[in-house]
Formats: structure tokens, C-alpha cells, sequence
């Protein structure tokens, strides 16, 4: 394979992983936005608890003596135990939901706050890593190009993601009530759906997608006090370029935002993030409902 | 259609109990003008070939059964809208789509069906907002608005039209179904304006006191020095016991542009307009 | 009488304030410094939010501005009044405020909160990434200044600050507060007002929602940059950090725990988020932790925030009327 290709590959591949863990952060904050209209901006905290613990679950399942193949299965269990945090923090949420916007987006960014210093407490304030344990799966080597395997395994799990999401929305009976939730709130408590106990389950399957994406990039990526405000502004440009609520705007949005950083990381650094943004206030501006989402009432 | 009229209309021969200053005796042109007007929304017509004109002391209604293009039609006379064929004039001027702004400074107010108030703004200030307007005063960023005696005037009198005097302290959103419902249509009239366009005013007010409302309308209207009075209304007999004309509105073309009695006298219209029963015998 | 009641409170305070230097150590004057920054910039965030109805979270763009403005005045161009700076803050906030509101202005809600957190985050990344013209992630210099045309030469930057410095701003926020206390009471605050409660009404009367939206954001723009003239004063520093997206969320912070609602309510909130952000500091390191906690509380339990307690406190005893100047509902 030619250098250039290769090279041209390799930034695909890094931004297509970039964006598989973006989408499911972003998926996250679609599902709670779509039906609770809550703005969550404690979505990035949730991804750093994610990689935090799957650090620890990790060092500790490793030093247990399990075999190395056993780090993905660790991850995925690290974010799924994380998912306890969900259904409280949605408690605390119905105090505002039926107030004003800017009260429920300060109540996420007091969550913010708390959580930066919660990993602080129980992480420290220096950054911790797993050290390249992430290519025990091996690497996919083709000429001058070679990726981690573990990488494709995680493009391929944020896709299945994507699969299981669509297939839920669309084809169970609580997907439908979640949709007529989003829908028509008053509507769906007339016909007897029990919106709390959806919104209950819309955030715990919200937080679950958090805690995955922190968990799953973790290997490739250290764990920060920082990642989370960093990634939540991120996933907010996602869900903007997508159109808020939109299933399909998630995917499209983190696909875009992945390769358009990626891309410009190459070409031009000084140009990354400005990019990134500028595409969000130029959607925000031309299509305020986004490229997915429905314009906007 | 469970808005039918529950007595016999006033009747038709009397002078309307409404009726705003003479107009002069040289026929006036017209304040307000649909000249052969037509609004499309995608392949539906709402409006067909609309030409009304209402003068100076007119007290016009606009009456048809729903869908019949009401809406549209006071959409398109108060600039919201612009007609997909014709004009609309005020004033000799077009105002197709010029919106509410420049008409409320021009002199056209209007009032919406579902009231419409400020909730956190005293009787006082929302009223004050219209009067603002009428002064010219909004871009006067550093003068204290308390102090203003010409406004505080103003208020005071509208105030007192409507009955509103002795809640001018009041927030907005306290106030009763039917004091909200003063003080939106109160608000209007402080733009001091040539024409007023009242959708349904009485809608939500019990039918008790549909008349008493109507009449402090019409009666605030003369005393402000309103020209022409454009009134959007299901109950006939509130159209009947003041409108000086009636344009009747079917699947969007004009059925008829009557005075009241000979409105009422002609049983197709009133078919046509208020349902299967014949709710009015005149 | 009302009147009388709450502009004797306002003039306590400002006089217990003005006693801060001659009282108290350099240390609390010096602390107090950057609140009277916050306070003039939440006094025109608070038009904005509280006045108009719009939610800017990514108002930390024009403390940025202001503080960058100084840097580029006094550091590069040498210009060393701050007279000086200030003004040209005060126009760079205009300047940059008038397009960047002619966009948004026509959103409301959570659109133009998005979009006002990407105007900050785009912002973050031009300081960040230009580090050839902006100094980068470390900023720039923002050199001492003279006041007045004084250079105060036999001042070390403690004694300048916790001094004339400290005297400047306190000065500088009591106009720029009366001067928002003139704008909210005038036909235009009242337009403001009503457009904020019901903007179809509004237009119905003759308000000009976009324009006045647009006016709205001008104006706190250039409270927004002087505010940030007076911090990078005082730290001798602009920084990319000054206008990231979580500064944005600490003026919304200040603004709601002081009230959103009252006129004097964020700059109560800067005093309060100052103090108790010093006072927690110095017990322990995981203070965002308990100021989280704080922040949740009063979100759920004061929405009113801090002056809404006190109006509530002042109505229960003594059945004194509650200050009305301290409210944005009345215009008494």
C-alpha cells in the first residue's frame, strides 16, 4: 500500500474511532433531550466516571490474575455497573422538570462541578491511563497501515450500538411509548403511559451510554479531570450538527465531527476545534433543527 | 357548533348600540382594503378572490363557520401575512407582510382570540408598553419611565375606560379571567389606534356577560376616538346588535357584505353562516 | 418610602464596602477586586437574561474580550491609561457584540443558549489556537496601568490593587449600576420587559423584539468587556480560560444564587459566589464540591435566589414592604 494511502487511512480510522465514541455520548444526550427536553451537561461526567472506573475495574480484574482477552469484557461490565448513578441523579432532576430550562441546565452543570471533584477525591488529580493494554487483540496491519484491533472492535460495538437503539425505537413496545413520550407528553400521560417511570428509564439507558463510551476509550485515551468538560461541549456540537432529539442526527453529527477533527488535525491544527464550531453556529444559523432533526416549533 | 345565539338578535332598524362617530358626509376612501385577494397554503386555497373595504365609522364583523378563512383574512388586513395574489391597503399603503409592528405604529391594533397578557407586568406597565409606543418614546434608554406624567396620564385614562383603575398596581397574571381579558383588548387601545381588530373579544367570558364586555368595548372604542372597528365573532347576537355590516365569509370567498337588517333577512346567509338551525328569526 | 428603605440599604452596603480597605487587611480588598468585575458584567448579563429572557451561556466570551483588550492597549500598543483600556474595551464589546447578536437574537430558549456557548467555545479556540497573536494557552500580559493619569509609582501591585485600585472599581460598579438601574426603569427596560413575558403581544403593541433583543445584548456586551478589564487588571493576565464554557456557567451561577429576578440579585450572587469561594478554598481542595452542592440546592429550593430569600425574610418580619428596587417585576 502506498504511504499516502496509508497515511490517508490512518486518519480515517482515528477519526471514524473518535467518532464512535462521540456517537455514544451524543446518543445519550439525544435520548434524554428527545424526551425529558433536559440539556444534560452532565453527560460528560458520566463518560469520564465511565473511564475512571473502567481503569480500576480493569487494574483490578488484571491483577486478579484474569487473562488479558478479558479487557473489553471488563470495560463493558465497567460501564454497565456504573449505571447506578443514573436513576438517582434522575430524581434529583424531577425537582425542575417542570421549570424553567436555564434552572435544569444549571442543575446538570452543579452536577458537573460535583462530579470533577468526586474523581478528584477518588482518582487523584493527575491523569491515569492503562498502559497499551488495548493491543493485547493484536493490530490489523496492512502494508505501512496498522490499526488496533481493539479499536475496530469498539467502532464495531458503537455501531451494534446504533443497530440495537434503532431496532429498540422502532420495534419494541416501550420504544413506541418512549417515541409518543417525546411526542406529546400530556397526550401520552392521557393514554396512561407512566411518563415517570419512562423518563426514569430513559435517563439510567442515557447515563448506561455514557459510562460505556467513557469505558471503551479508555485504553487509547487517559483519564482526566478535564475530559469531562472537554468531551460534553463535544458531544453538544454533535447533537447541534445532528439536530437535537435525532437518532440518526447523533450518528451523522459524531461521523462528521470525528472526521472533520481528524482531518484537520493533519492539515491544519490551528484549525480543529474552529472548525468544529464553526459548523455548529453555521447550522445553527441556516437549519436551527439540524441536519436530522425536525424544524424546530 | 355549540355557539348558537340564545335569544332573538336586537332589532335591526335601531341605530347600532356601537356605532363609533359619524363618519364625515363625503364618502371617505377606505382605512383599511382587501383588494381581490388570494392566500395559498401549498395546494390549498384559503382565500379566494377577497375584496372588502371598511371606512372610517364603520363597525364591520367578519362572521362564517369555521375553516370558512377568518383567520387568514385578519392575518392578511393586520400585515402577518402576505396574499399569494392582490393587495391588502391601510391607509392607502400596502402592508402586505409588513407585520405587527409597523402597523401598530401606523395605527392598527388587534386582539387575539386567547388573551394575551404580560404575566409578570403590572396593569400599569402593560398598558404603559402600548402607550410607550404611541409616544415614540421606546429608544429613551435613560429616562425614568415613573416619572413620566404624559404616559402615567395615559394609562390613568385608559385605565379608567376599562375599569381597570384600582388594580393599575396589579401583576398581570393575579388578575381574573375577565380583567385579563380588559386588559389585553385595554393595551390595544392605548396605541391609539384608527382601527381596532377584535378576534372573538368575548370568547371565554360566560355568556351572562358577553354583552356587558362588548359593551365597554364599544363604548371604550367611541370615547377613545377609534375610527373603525373590525370585530371577528361567532355570537349573532353580538354581530347583530353592533355591527353596522356583516361580510360573511364561506369556503373562502365573500358570501355576503350586508348591513344587518338586510343580513338577517335573507335565510341562505344565515344557513349558511350559523349552521343547520336557524338560531336567529328576524 | 419603599424607595427610601432599599436605597438606604444599597448605601450601607456601599459604605461598609468603601471601609473594606481601611479595615480589614490588603488580603480581603484585594479579593474584593475581581467581584466588582463580576458584578458590572452580571449587571449586564442580567439585562440580558433576567430583563430580556435570554439565556447566554457563553457570556464569558466578553470578560475575555475586555481582558485581552487590555493586554492588547497597554501591552502591545503601550498605551498605559486605563482610561484607555476601558473605553476600548467598552468598544470592542459593542463591536463584537452587534453581529454576533444580530445572529442569535432571533432565537430564544435553548437555541440561543447553543448558540451563545458556541460563540464562547469558538472563541476559546481562536485565543487557544492563534498562540502567534493571543499567547495561547498562556495568555497574555496585561501590564499595570495608571489610574486617572496617576501612576502611583510608590505602590507595590498588592498596595495598588487593595488601594486606589480597589477604590476605582467600586466607584466604576456604582455607575455602571446606576446607570442599569436608569436603563431597566426607562421605556426601553419596560419594552425589555414585556417582550421577555410574551413576545407576540409585544409586537402587537409595537415592540420591536429583535432590535430591542439585539439592544439587550449590545449593552451587556459592554458591561461583559469592561467587567473583564477590571480582572485582567487585576491578575495582569488575559487567558483562553477566561471565556471556556464552564466560566460562562459560573456567571449564570452567580446570577441565579443572588436572583435572577432582583436588579441588585447577581451582584449579591458575585459577592456571595466570591466570598464562599475564598472562604471554601481555604478548607479544603474539593471545594466545586460543595459548591455543586450549593448551586443544586438553591436551584431547587430558592429559585428566587438569594435576594428572593431576603425580600421573603424583609416581608415576614416587620411587615415591611419589600425593597422595590430590587425587583424586576415592578417598576414602581
Amino acid at each position: 500500500m502506498p504511504a499516502a494511502i496509508s497515511a490517508i487511512a490512518n486518519v480515517l480510522i482515528g477519526g471514524i474511532f473518535h467518532a464512535a465514541v462521540l456517537f455514544l455520548v451524543a446518543a445519550g444526550l439525544q435520548l434524554v433531550f428527545g424526551v425529558q427536553k433536559i440539556v444534560n451537561l452532565a453527560c460528560g461526567s458520566f463518560y469520564a466516571l465511565g473511564a475512571y472506573f473502567g481503569i480500576t475495574l480493569v487494574n483490578f480484574g488484571l491483577g486478579a490474575g484474569l487473562p488479558d482477552w478479558t479487557l473489553l469484557p471488563l470495560l463493558v461490565l465497567a460501564g454497565l455497573l456504573m449505571v447506578v448513578i443514573g436513576p438517582p441523579i434522575e430524581r434529583l432532576l424531577r425537582a425542575v422538570y417542570d421549570r424553567d430550562e436555564s434552572f435544569q441546565l444549571l442543575l446538570t452543570f452543579a452536577l458537573v462541578l460535583m462530579f470533577q471533584d468526586i474523581f478528584r477525591l477518588v482518582w487523584g488529580a493527575n491523569p491515569r491511563s492503562l498502559n497499551n493494554v488495548h493491543l493485547v487483540y493484536g493490530k490489523w496491519t496492512v502494508g505501512d497501515f496498522s490499526v488496533p484491533v481493539y479499536n475496530l472492535l469498539v467502532i464495531g460495538a458503537a455501531l451494534l450500538t446504533a443497530f440495537l437503539i434503532g431496532l429498540f425505537l422502532k420495534h419494541t413496545t416501550f420504544g413506541r411509548l418512549l417515541r409518543a413520550t417525546a411526542e406529546n407528553r400530556a397526550m401520552a400521560e392521557a393514554l396512561g403511559v407512566n411518563v415517570r417511570a419512562v423518563y426514569a428509564a430513559v435517563f439510567t439507558l442515557g447515563t448506561l451510554l455514557g459510562t460505556l463510551g467513557g469505558a471503551l476509550v479508555v485504553p487509547t485515551a487517559a483519564a482526566s479531570l478535564d475530559m469531562a468538560v472537554e468531551f460534553v461541549i463535544e458531544a453538544f456540537a454533535v447533537v447541534v450538527i445532528g439536530g437535537l432529539g435525532s437518532m440518526p442526527g447523533a450518528l451523522a453529527g459524531a461521523g462528521l465531527v470525528g472526521l472533520i477533527r481528524a482531518g484537520a488535525l493533519v492539515l491544519y491544527p490551528e484549525f480543529e476545534i474552529l472548525a468544529i464550531y464553526l459548523i455548529v453556529i453555521g447550522v445553527l444559523l441556516l437549519k436551527p433543527s439540524g441536519l436530522f432533526g425536525k424544524p424546530a416549533a | 357548533m355549540s355557539r348558537q345565539p340564545t335569544s332573538n338578535a336586537a332589532p335591526p332598524a335601531e341605530e347600532p348600540k356601537g356605532a363609533p362617530p359619524r363618519p364625515t358626509e363625503h364618502a371617505p376612501s377606505p382605512l383599511i382594503e382587501a383588494r381581490s385577494v388570494c392566500k395559498n397554503y401549498g395546494a390549498f386555497r384559503a382565500l379566494e378572490n377577497v375584496s372588502i373595504a371598511v371606512r372610517e365609522g364603520e363597525f364591520v364583523s367578519i362572521v362564517g363557520p369555521n375553516g370558512a378563512g377568518k383567520t387568514t383574512l385578519v392575518n392578511l388586513l393586520t400585515g402577518l401575512l402576505v396574499p399569494t395574489k392582490g393587495e391588502v391597503y391601510f391607509k392607502g399603503r400596502n402592508i402586505a407582510g409588513v407585520g405587527p409592528v409597523t402597523l401598530a405604529t401606523q395605527g392598527m391594533a388587534r386582539t387575539f382570540q386567547l388573551v394575551q397578557i404580560f404575566p409578570e407586568l403590572t396593569v400599569a406597565e402593560t398598558i404603559a408598553t402600548a402607550a410607550v409606543t404611541r409616544q415614540g418614546k421606546r429608544w429613551r434608554l435613560l429616562s425614568p419611565l415613573p416619572q413620566d406624567a404624559e404616559i402615567a396620564t395615559r394609562v390613568a385614562e385608559i385605565a379608567g375606560l376599562f375599569g381597570l383603575s384600582s388594580r393599575l398596581a396589579t401583576l398581570s397574571r393575579l388578575l381574573s379571567q375577565g380583567e385579563k381579558k380588559l386588559l389585553d383588548v385595554a393595551s390595544a387601545f392605548a396605541l391609539d389606534p384608527q382601527v381596532i381588530l377584535l378576534d372573538e373579544p368575548t370568547s371565554g367570558v360566560s355568556t351572562a356577560e358577553k354583552h356587558a364586555v362588548m359593551a365597554t368595548l364599544a363604548g371604550a372604542a367611541r370615547a377613545a376616538g377609534v375610527q373603525a372597528i373590525i370585530l371577528v365573532e361567532h355570537d349573532m347576537d353580538l354581530v347583530a346588535a353592533y355591527s353596522r355590516r356583516i361580510i360573511a365569509l364561506s369556503e373562502g370567498r365573500v358570501l355576503a357584505d350586508l348591513p344587518p337588517e338586510k343580513f338577517f333577512a335573507d335565510p341562505v346567509i344565515i344557513e349558511t353562516v350559523v349552521g343547520k338551525r336557524r338560531g336567529v328569526s328576524c | 418610602m419603599k424607595h427610601g428603605s432599599a436605597l438606604l440599604l444599597v448605601a450601607i452596603a456601599a459604605g461598609a464596602l468603601a471601609l473594606v480597605p481601611l479595615l480589614a487587611p490588603p488580603f480581603y480588598a484585594n479579593l474584593l477586586v475581581p467581584f466588582y468585575g463580576y458584578a458590572i458584567a452580571l449587571l449586564g448579563f442580567n439585562l440580558l437574561f433576567g430583563y430580556s429572557g435570554l439565556l447566554s451561556f457563553g457570556h464569558a466570551l466578553f470578560l475575555g474580550l475586555g481582558a485581552y483588550t487590555a493586554a492588547v492597549v497597554a501591552g502591545v500598543w503601550g498605551i498605559k491609561e486605563f482610561e484607555v483600556a476601558l473605553l476600548a474595551a467598552a468598544l470592542a464589546g459593542l463591536i463584537v457584540a452587534l453581529p454576533l447578536g444580530w445572529l442569535a437574537v432571533r432565537y430564544r430558549g435553548i437555541f440561543f443558549g447553543m448558540l451563545t456557548l458556541a460563540y464562547g467555545m469558538l472563541a476559546h479556540a481562536v485565543l487557544f489556537k492563534f498562540y502567534h497573536l493571543t499567547g495561547g494557552d498562556s495568555g497574555m500580559r496585561v501590564p499595570r496601568m495608571h489610574l486617572l493619569g496617576l501612576e502611583f509609582a510608590a505602590y507595590n501591585k498588592i498596595e495598588l490593587l487593595a488601594g486606589p485600585f480597589y477604590y476605582y472599581c467600586l466607584t466604576l460598579c456604582a455607575l455602571a449600576a446606576f446607570l442599569m438601574w436608569r436603563i431597566v426603569r426607562s421605556p426601553f427596560g419596560l419594552h425589555l420587559r414585556s417582550l421577555r413575558d410574551n413576545a407576540q403581544k409585544a409586537e402587537y403593541l409595537g415592540v420591536r423584539v429583535h432590535q430591542f433583543r439585539l439592544a439587550a445584548f449590545a449593552i451587556s456586551g459592554i458591561y461583559g468587556a469592561v467587567g473583564g478589564t477590571i480582572l485582567g487588571f487585576r491578575t495582569g493576565l488575559a487567558d483562553p480560560e477566561l471565556v471556556y464554557w464552564t466560566h460562562s456557567g459560573h456567571l449564570v451561577f452567580m446570577t441565579v444564587l443572588g436572583g435572577f429576578s432582583s436588579f441588585l440579585g447577581p451582584v449579591i450572587g458575585a459577592l456571595a459566589l466570591t466570598l464562599l469561594q475564598d472562604q471554601l478554598q481555604s478548607l479544603t481542595q474539593y471545594w466545586r464540591l460543595v459548591l455543586g452542592a450549593i448551586l443544586a440546592l438553591v436551584v431547587i429550593f430558592l429559585p428566587r435566589g438569594l435576594a428572593g430569600l431576603a425580600i421573603d425574610v424583609s416581608l415576614l418580619l416587620g411587615r415591611r414592604s419589600a425593597p422595590s428596587t430590587a425587583s424586576t417585576t415592578e417598576t414602581a
